[in-house]
């Protein structure tokens, strides 16, 4: 099994051993940390966000910035920072050279060796990365919304957190992953991000980006996977709620939409930056992480309102160098509903361009909203049962977030006790 | 160049199809989607603007539909009543002006 991540290096695992832990962390000065830096520390310390090996310093922040890389010359497209206040950076004596435990759930997460502490344009990053400063694009206001100073240095876990029923049997470490992939013997894998309940047009675009990636390979035994990699991260008002995203997409292979030996369910733990088209890079460096082979990139991947073009995503994979990236994407245009056809299908061999009926999650969630079950050919009975099943039993009710959602939801991870 | 509308979509339960019924306005609703069926009150640019303002939960669907989309279903529902009332879809104007 291969351990080379993205940039063609080993990949990262900064997870120091029980009893090292416990003992390396007696006596260390400590700083809490917010659910973005925590979800984070978990992408840095299994490897999701290989090669980095903890928060950036100003050389990376600059490259990425300026070059769509690392200051080594490696491909990326979204700054990982730690952000602190003047006050932070005083109070719990960050310095530049020494280490510092950071807690999260007031438990021990993770150390970091503070290599550098800087300021940073935050106008000039938003800019950079997204392509705008309105503060109505959600990545810019988080941008906007970082304190006035930035905090580069390594991370090492000393404190696995413990994943919550019902997302624990989905999330899978890059290790973990490729484990999985190895024992499925596939050979391929294609990964379909999403951060919403599936309906047939998603359920097409994973039946179709398959059928791309499986390609010349031989069909008697079917060596190609693919597999749905949720996002579950900050959730805003109207979302669907985690819980309904993730049990909703496993449904469909359990119901049999897709067969068992192809089809598989996980996520990762990222808060979207709605960067459209820098997403999309930032999304297939998580995959190749992973063990992807392939990913499959639709319409306005990772968008938000008018910021982007709905193929700019596609577009800038032919701006990388060759080599940038250990992984394929898959492009793909819309599945629609077409009258005429009496069926799902595809924008790019239906010709009933006046007839067709395009339908989107945005759509689907109105339909819902509305008290109204979509037909089987939109909306699987299965996935909507689920939807009201998981509203009774992790939405207070609802199958979209609400303030209540927001207040009482169960952590998706805790962390252990663990004395310091 | 016509003037660009942005459909709200009332979508159709049995409740509301019986009440277009008892008016003799279930005619009104077109069939989309595999059966499912749709009043679509138009909007024009200003009155798109002012519900988006209004109601700030809900979503233009620019990449998709063109559509307006998640309105709260209550507020739905008087939007549907004025079109019943009114036998009209062309009822965004007055609902407007109560807000």
């Amino acid at each position: 099994m291969s351990l080379i991540g993205h940039g063609n290096k080993e990949l990262v695992e900064r997870v120091m051993p029980a009893a090292e832990a416990a003992a390396r962390i007696k006596g260390m000065k400590a700083m809490p940390v917010r659910e973005q830096i925590a979800t984070e520390i978990v992408g840095l310390s299994y490897g999701f966000f290989s090669p980095l090996q903890g928060f950036m310093g100003r050389a990376d922040v600059d490259a990425v910035c300026q070059k769509m890389t690392l200051a080594d010359g490696t491909v990326w497209s979204i700054p990982i920072v730690l952000d602190l206040s003047d006050d932070e950076v005083k109070n719990y004596g960050v310095k530049e050279g020494e280490a510092i435990l950071l807690t999260y759930q007031n438990q021990p997460m993770a150390i970091m060796e503070v290599s550098e502490v800087f300021t940073y344009d935050k106008q000039f990053m938003a800019k950079a990365v997204y392509g705008t400063d309105e503060t109505k694009h959600p990545g810019v206001a988080r941008t906007y919304k970082y304190k006035d100073k930035f905090v580069g240095g390594k991370i090492t876990l000393v404190n696995e957190p413990k994943i919550t029923p019902p997302f624990d049997k989905f999330f899978l470490t890059p290790r973990q992953m490729r484990a999985a992939f190895a024992a499925k013997g596939w050979e391929r894998t294609v990964a379909h991000q999403t951060r919403n309940v599936p309906h047939t047009g998603h359920e097409w675009l994973m039946k179709g980006s398959w059928l791309q990636t499986n390609g010349e390979l031989p069909v008697e035994k079917l060596l190609t996977g693919v597999v749905v990699n949720a996002i579950i991260g900050e959730k805003r008002k109207g979302d669907y709620i985690d819980e309904a995203i993730i049990l909703c997409h496993d449904v469909l292979r359990t119901a049999g939409y897709f067969r068992e030996d192809i089809h598989l369910t996980s996520l990762t733990f990222w808060d979207m930056r709605y960067a459209g088209p820098k997403e999309a890079i930032f999304h297939a460096i998580l995959r190749t992480n992973l063990g992807f082979t392939h990913h499959m990139f639709g319409r306005d991947h990772a968008g938000v309102g008018t910021y982007y073009d709905i193929y700019d995503a596609h577009r800038i994979f032919d701006k990388l160098p060759p080599g940038a990236l250990n992984i394929k994407p898959i492009r793909v245009l819309d599945w629609w509903y077409c009258p005429v056809c009496a069926e799902v299908t595809y924008s790019g061999l239906c010709g009933h361009n006046k007839e067709k009926k395009s339908f989107s999650g945005t759509l689907i969630r109105s339909i819902i909203q509305d008290g109204v079950k979509p037909p089987r050919l939109i909306f699987r009975p299965e996935v909507f049962d689920l939807i009201e099943e998981s509203a009774k039993k992790y939405g207070f009710g609802s199958p979209f977030v609400t303030d209540e959602y927001l207040a009482k939801r169960n952590p998706v991870f805790t962390m252990p006790e663990m004395s310091y | 160049m016509a003037e660009e509308r942005y459909p709200i979509s009332l979508w159709i339960n049995e409740e509301r199809l019986e009440k277009l019924q008892n008016v003799g306005l279930a005619g009104m609703a077109k069939e989309v989607l595999a059966g499912l069926k749709v009043l679509e009150v138009p909007c024009n640019d200003a009155q798109k603007d002012k519900v988006l303002k209004v109601f700030p939960m809900a979503k233009f669907d620019s990449a998709t539909t063109k559509s307006i989309e998640l309105l709260p279903k209550d507020v739905k529902d008087k939007i549907f009543d004025l079109v019943v009332e009114e036998k009209s879809l062309e009822v965004m104007d007055k609902f407007l002006s109560a807000y």
